[in-house]
């Protein structure tokens, strides 16, 4: 029995001011709700410049309280208006000093339903998260929202298999990883390793990529969002790389237990043999 | 190791033991047998036990033997040297050296799959080196030739402005095969080659372009599209019936054109506008039945399994622009300039999708943007089969082209449909018909005679607004007594009392007859 639901995704170029940019995201969420999406996944940092391109400290402003902050508020209000599932990843302050980079899952009827913290932190050209960010520390939390059940994996945590692993474990059937990716550093990857984790924990995956060049760096971010299925098939066109874009696509999430059914990966996995995998 | 690859066709080991003076002196395969399909690139006749380090591969090596008889390691390691030189082939003459094929040799040889060649019967290797090198010299010449002629051909093409398309059916005529031009996300930007097996290529294009060019031999052959380090789209030929290396050939020909036709091509309108304005051209003319055009949708990027079909046609909105928006709101369509001032967009919406609320959403958007025209959407009712499109399209167009001039005037509501129309889609329909025609010029010869007074547009505008004075003097930027002066003008010229309202509606037909001419 099919059971679908329409997801979506939204990549975009950085306006130059946080107001204008949040409104960018809400005429999308509009934009999402008029075909009829159920759930929609914002970019890494989403209100922001991807500002990890220098170490400045002026850049903590972007912080803001999860769930007690105004944008968060903002979109709960915007969520129940549209009867729309909302992942909003941003820039978490818990208390001044300790940042995390985070996104917040709010419910089609507005409730906020909790956060994942990005667990991966890269220190690397172009990408200085650490002066930024703590690694974070919420585990692999999955969302039983309206839409489905849903995990959030953030950006370089992709190159990690572990993270994918538990958020599928948790039984999570689909999971969003947002991004802020630059050409030439992991195009090949870009659509290598989500389809491959898609496979490897038999759930959909939708990978989100802003697009553009901004101001504090070289970094030329390259869009080409996509959902792909537990077969690693992309689910419709890939985005443009260019340009703003809303993804919307109807996946099919008894393909899960169809997949699963065929392939028993979860069956098959041996944990009592991954003990040297997690020894520090 | 470097692995050596002809640049050009070359003759195989099979086809040089094939030659018939080689023949001549009774060839036999002793080892490698698996091996005869390898290209030989040149043939070399050497004597010197150390010949391997003067190779650089692809050689047949013709030898007598004579400085390794009797000695088998030396035998064995003369076979193992060809081997790490990437030798094609080594060809033994038996004779004096050997009466028969040394077993030393044979066993090195079939370990490493080195084809071995005995001669049994004594052969001057300088007959054999002259045939085999003219040969290779002539098919590098014809390579070559054929290179240059294809290139030539392809820049005459492009600098003479020739479109995408021309340029793809000439490469299709010189591969003999349908022909393939992709984005990087398999979206097909063009096709060309004989129409069915187009149609039978991209019938299935999602899975088997991913697969297709994966391994040599098998007749797909691809170039990659790009520049400046950044690759952009990618050239197939499908099932490429003559040898690899030629098909290499002209594959890297058409994508050196096809870049630089990109490159030369600047401003213009994109290889994706461009397949998407062939499509609904197509669509339109309905010259092909739309159920033969939809491998081409499909490949295109236009989901066709279980949609509605929304035919709309924009005027104030050229493709690039609207495509942008289809983009923006995550909707699925493609769009394509029709005329100068018409483009068609045909969006693909899921069946539980509200097809009316999601084109006015589009409509508004449109409206919303800052741009220097104003923007008409002009729909089609949905179609819910893909064979019903073309019809849609032209519904669609015809609303369009019935609003045209008057869109500012008639206060439209911001989706226009075929009931909007009324009157005006009805004269529209009638335009070519003789009798309507001079209907029109008679009723209105008296202004038609002195275009210079612009009194026409005055009538045009004092008829769409229902004969509201005050709104036509509006328009018009002229004062209410000015106005009067020029309506009783007109009634002058055209012996006609306007406020009689059979004659009113004759004019303002006639009017509607005059103008769907002018189109």
């Amino acid at each position: 029995m099919s059971r679908v639901i329409r997801a979506a995704v939204f990549q975009t170029a950085w306006t130059g001011d946080k107001e204008s940019m949040i409104q960018v995201h809400e005429q999308a969420a509009r934009d999402a709700a008029a075909q009829g999406a159920q759930v929609l996944c914002f970019q890494e940092l989403f209100y922001g410049p991807y500002f990890c391109q220098v170490q400045d400290p002026a850049f903590y402003e972007y912080a803001e309280r999860i769930p007690d902050g105004p944008v968060v508020e903002r979109f709960q209000r915007l969520a129940r208006e549209l009867n729309l599932v909302l992942v909003l990843p941003m820039y978490e302050e818990e208390q001044p000093g300790v940042l995390y980079n985070t996104a917040a899952v709010i419910d089609a009827d507005g409730t906020y339903l909790g956060k994942y913290r990005k667990t991966h932190i890269p220190q690397v050209k172009g990408f200085w998260e650490k002066f930024y960010f703590r690694p974070g520390n919420s585990g692999w939390p999955v969302f039983d929202t309206k839409a489905g059940r849903i995990g959030v994996y953030i950006c370089y945590d992709r190159h990690f298999p572990e993270g994918w692993r538990a958020l599928g474990l948790a039984g999570a059937e689909l999971v969003f990883n947002p991004s802020a990716t630059s050409r030439g550093l992991s195009g090949y990857l870009w659509q290598l390793e989500q389809p491959a984790a898609a496979v490897a924990n038999e759930y959909f995956v939708g990978a989100i990529n802003r697009v553009g060049v901004e101001e504090y760096g070289d970094n030329d971010f390259y869009g080409t969002s996509y959902f792909v299925d537990p077969e690693a098939r992309f689910v419709g066109e890939v985005a443009g790389d260019k340009e703003t874009e809303l993804v919307v696509r109807d996946l099919d999430l008894a393909k899960l237990r169809e997949v699963r059914d065929r392939w028993q990966f979860y069956r098959d996995r041996n944990p009592s043999a991954y003990g040297p995998l997690t020894t520090p | 190791m470097t692995t050596w690859e002809p640049p050009v066709p070359a003759l195989s080991v099979r086809q040089v033991l094939a030659l018939e003076r080689v023949l001549a002196g009774e060839p036999e395969v002793v080892a490698g047998a698996g091996r005869l399909d390898r290209p030989v690139r040149w043939v070399h006749v050497a004597e010197a036990a150390d010949v391997g380090v003067m190779l650089s591969g692809g050689e047949m090596v013709l030898t007598t033997g004579v400085l390794l008889a009797g000695d088998e390691h030396k035998q064995t390691e003369y076979v193992r040297s060809l081997h790490r030189a990437e030798a094609s082939a080594v060809v033994l003459g038996l004779g004096r050296a050997f009466p028969s094929p040394p077993e030393a040799m044979r066993r090195a040889a079939e370990r490493c799959q080195l084809p071995l060649v005995v001669l049994h019967r004594p052969f001057p290797f300088a007959q054999l080196t002259e045939e085999v090198q003219s040969r290779l010299v002539r098919r590098k010449f014809a390579a070559v030739s054929l290179s240059e002629a294809v290139r030539t051909e392809l820049t005459a093409l492009i600098t003479g402005g020739a479109p995408l398309q021309r340029l793809l059916d000439e490469i299709a005529r010189h591969c003999g095969c349908p022909v393939v031009v992709t984005n990087l996300a398999h979206r097909v930007l063009g096709t060309a080659g004989e129409r069915s097996a187009v149609d039978d290529v991209l019938r299935d294009w999602d899975r088997i372009a991913r697969q297709a060019g994966r391994s040599e031999g098998d007749g797909w052959i691809r170039a990659e599209l790009g520049g400046r380090g950044e690759s952009w789209g990618r050239l197939v030929l499908c099932g490429y019936r003559g040898d690899t290396e030629t098909g290499r050939l002209l594959a890297d020909r058409a994508a050196e054109a096809l870049v630089l036709h990109r490159m030369l091509g600047g401003a213009g309108c994109s290889w994706e506008e461009q397949s998407a304005l062939s499509l609904l051209t197509d669509l339109v003319g309905g010259a092909v039945p739309a159920r033969h055009l939809l491998p081409r949708a499909r490949a295109a990027g236009l989901p066709v399994n279980r949609r509605t079909f929304l035919p709309l046609v924009v005027r104030g909105r050229r493709a690039a622009p609207l495509d942008r928006t289809l983009r923006l709101l995550g909707l699925p369509g493609i769009a394509g300039e029709l005329s100068a001032t018409a483009t068609a967009v045909l969006l693909s919406l899921a069946r539980d999708q509200d097809a009316e609320a999601l084109t006015a959403h589009f409509a508004a958007r449109l409206r919303a943007e800052p741009a220097d025209e104003h923007v008409v959407v002009a729909a089609a009712a949905a179609r819910t089969s893909f064979d019903d499109v073309p019809a849609g399209l032209r519904e669609a167009r015809h609303v369009a082209d019935a609003v045209a001039d008057d869109a500012a005037a008639l206060d439209l509501p911001p989706v226009v449909r075929l009931r909007d129309v009324h009157l005006r889609g009805l004269v529209r329909l009638l335009r070519d018909d003789p009798q309507v025609q001079s209907f029109a010029e008679r009723e209105l010869s008296g202004l038609l005679c002195d275009p210079g007074e612009d009194l026409l547009p005055v009538l045009r505008t004092y008829l769409a607004t229902g004969r509201n004075k005050s709104r036509t003097a509006q328009l018009h930027h002229v004062s209410r007594p000015a106005l009067y002066r020029r309506l009783e003008a007109i009634q002058a010229r055209l012996g006609v009392d306007l406020d009689d309202f059979e004659q009113a509606a004759s004019l303002h037909i006639a009017l509607l007859a005059h103008d769907a001419q002018q189109r």
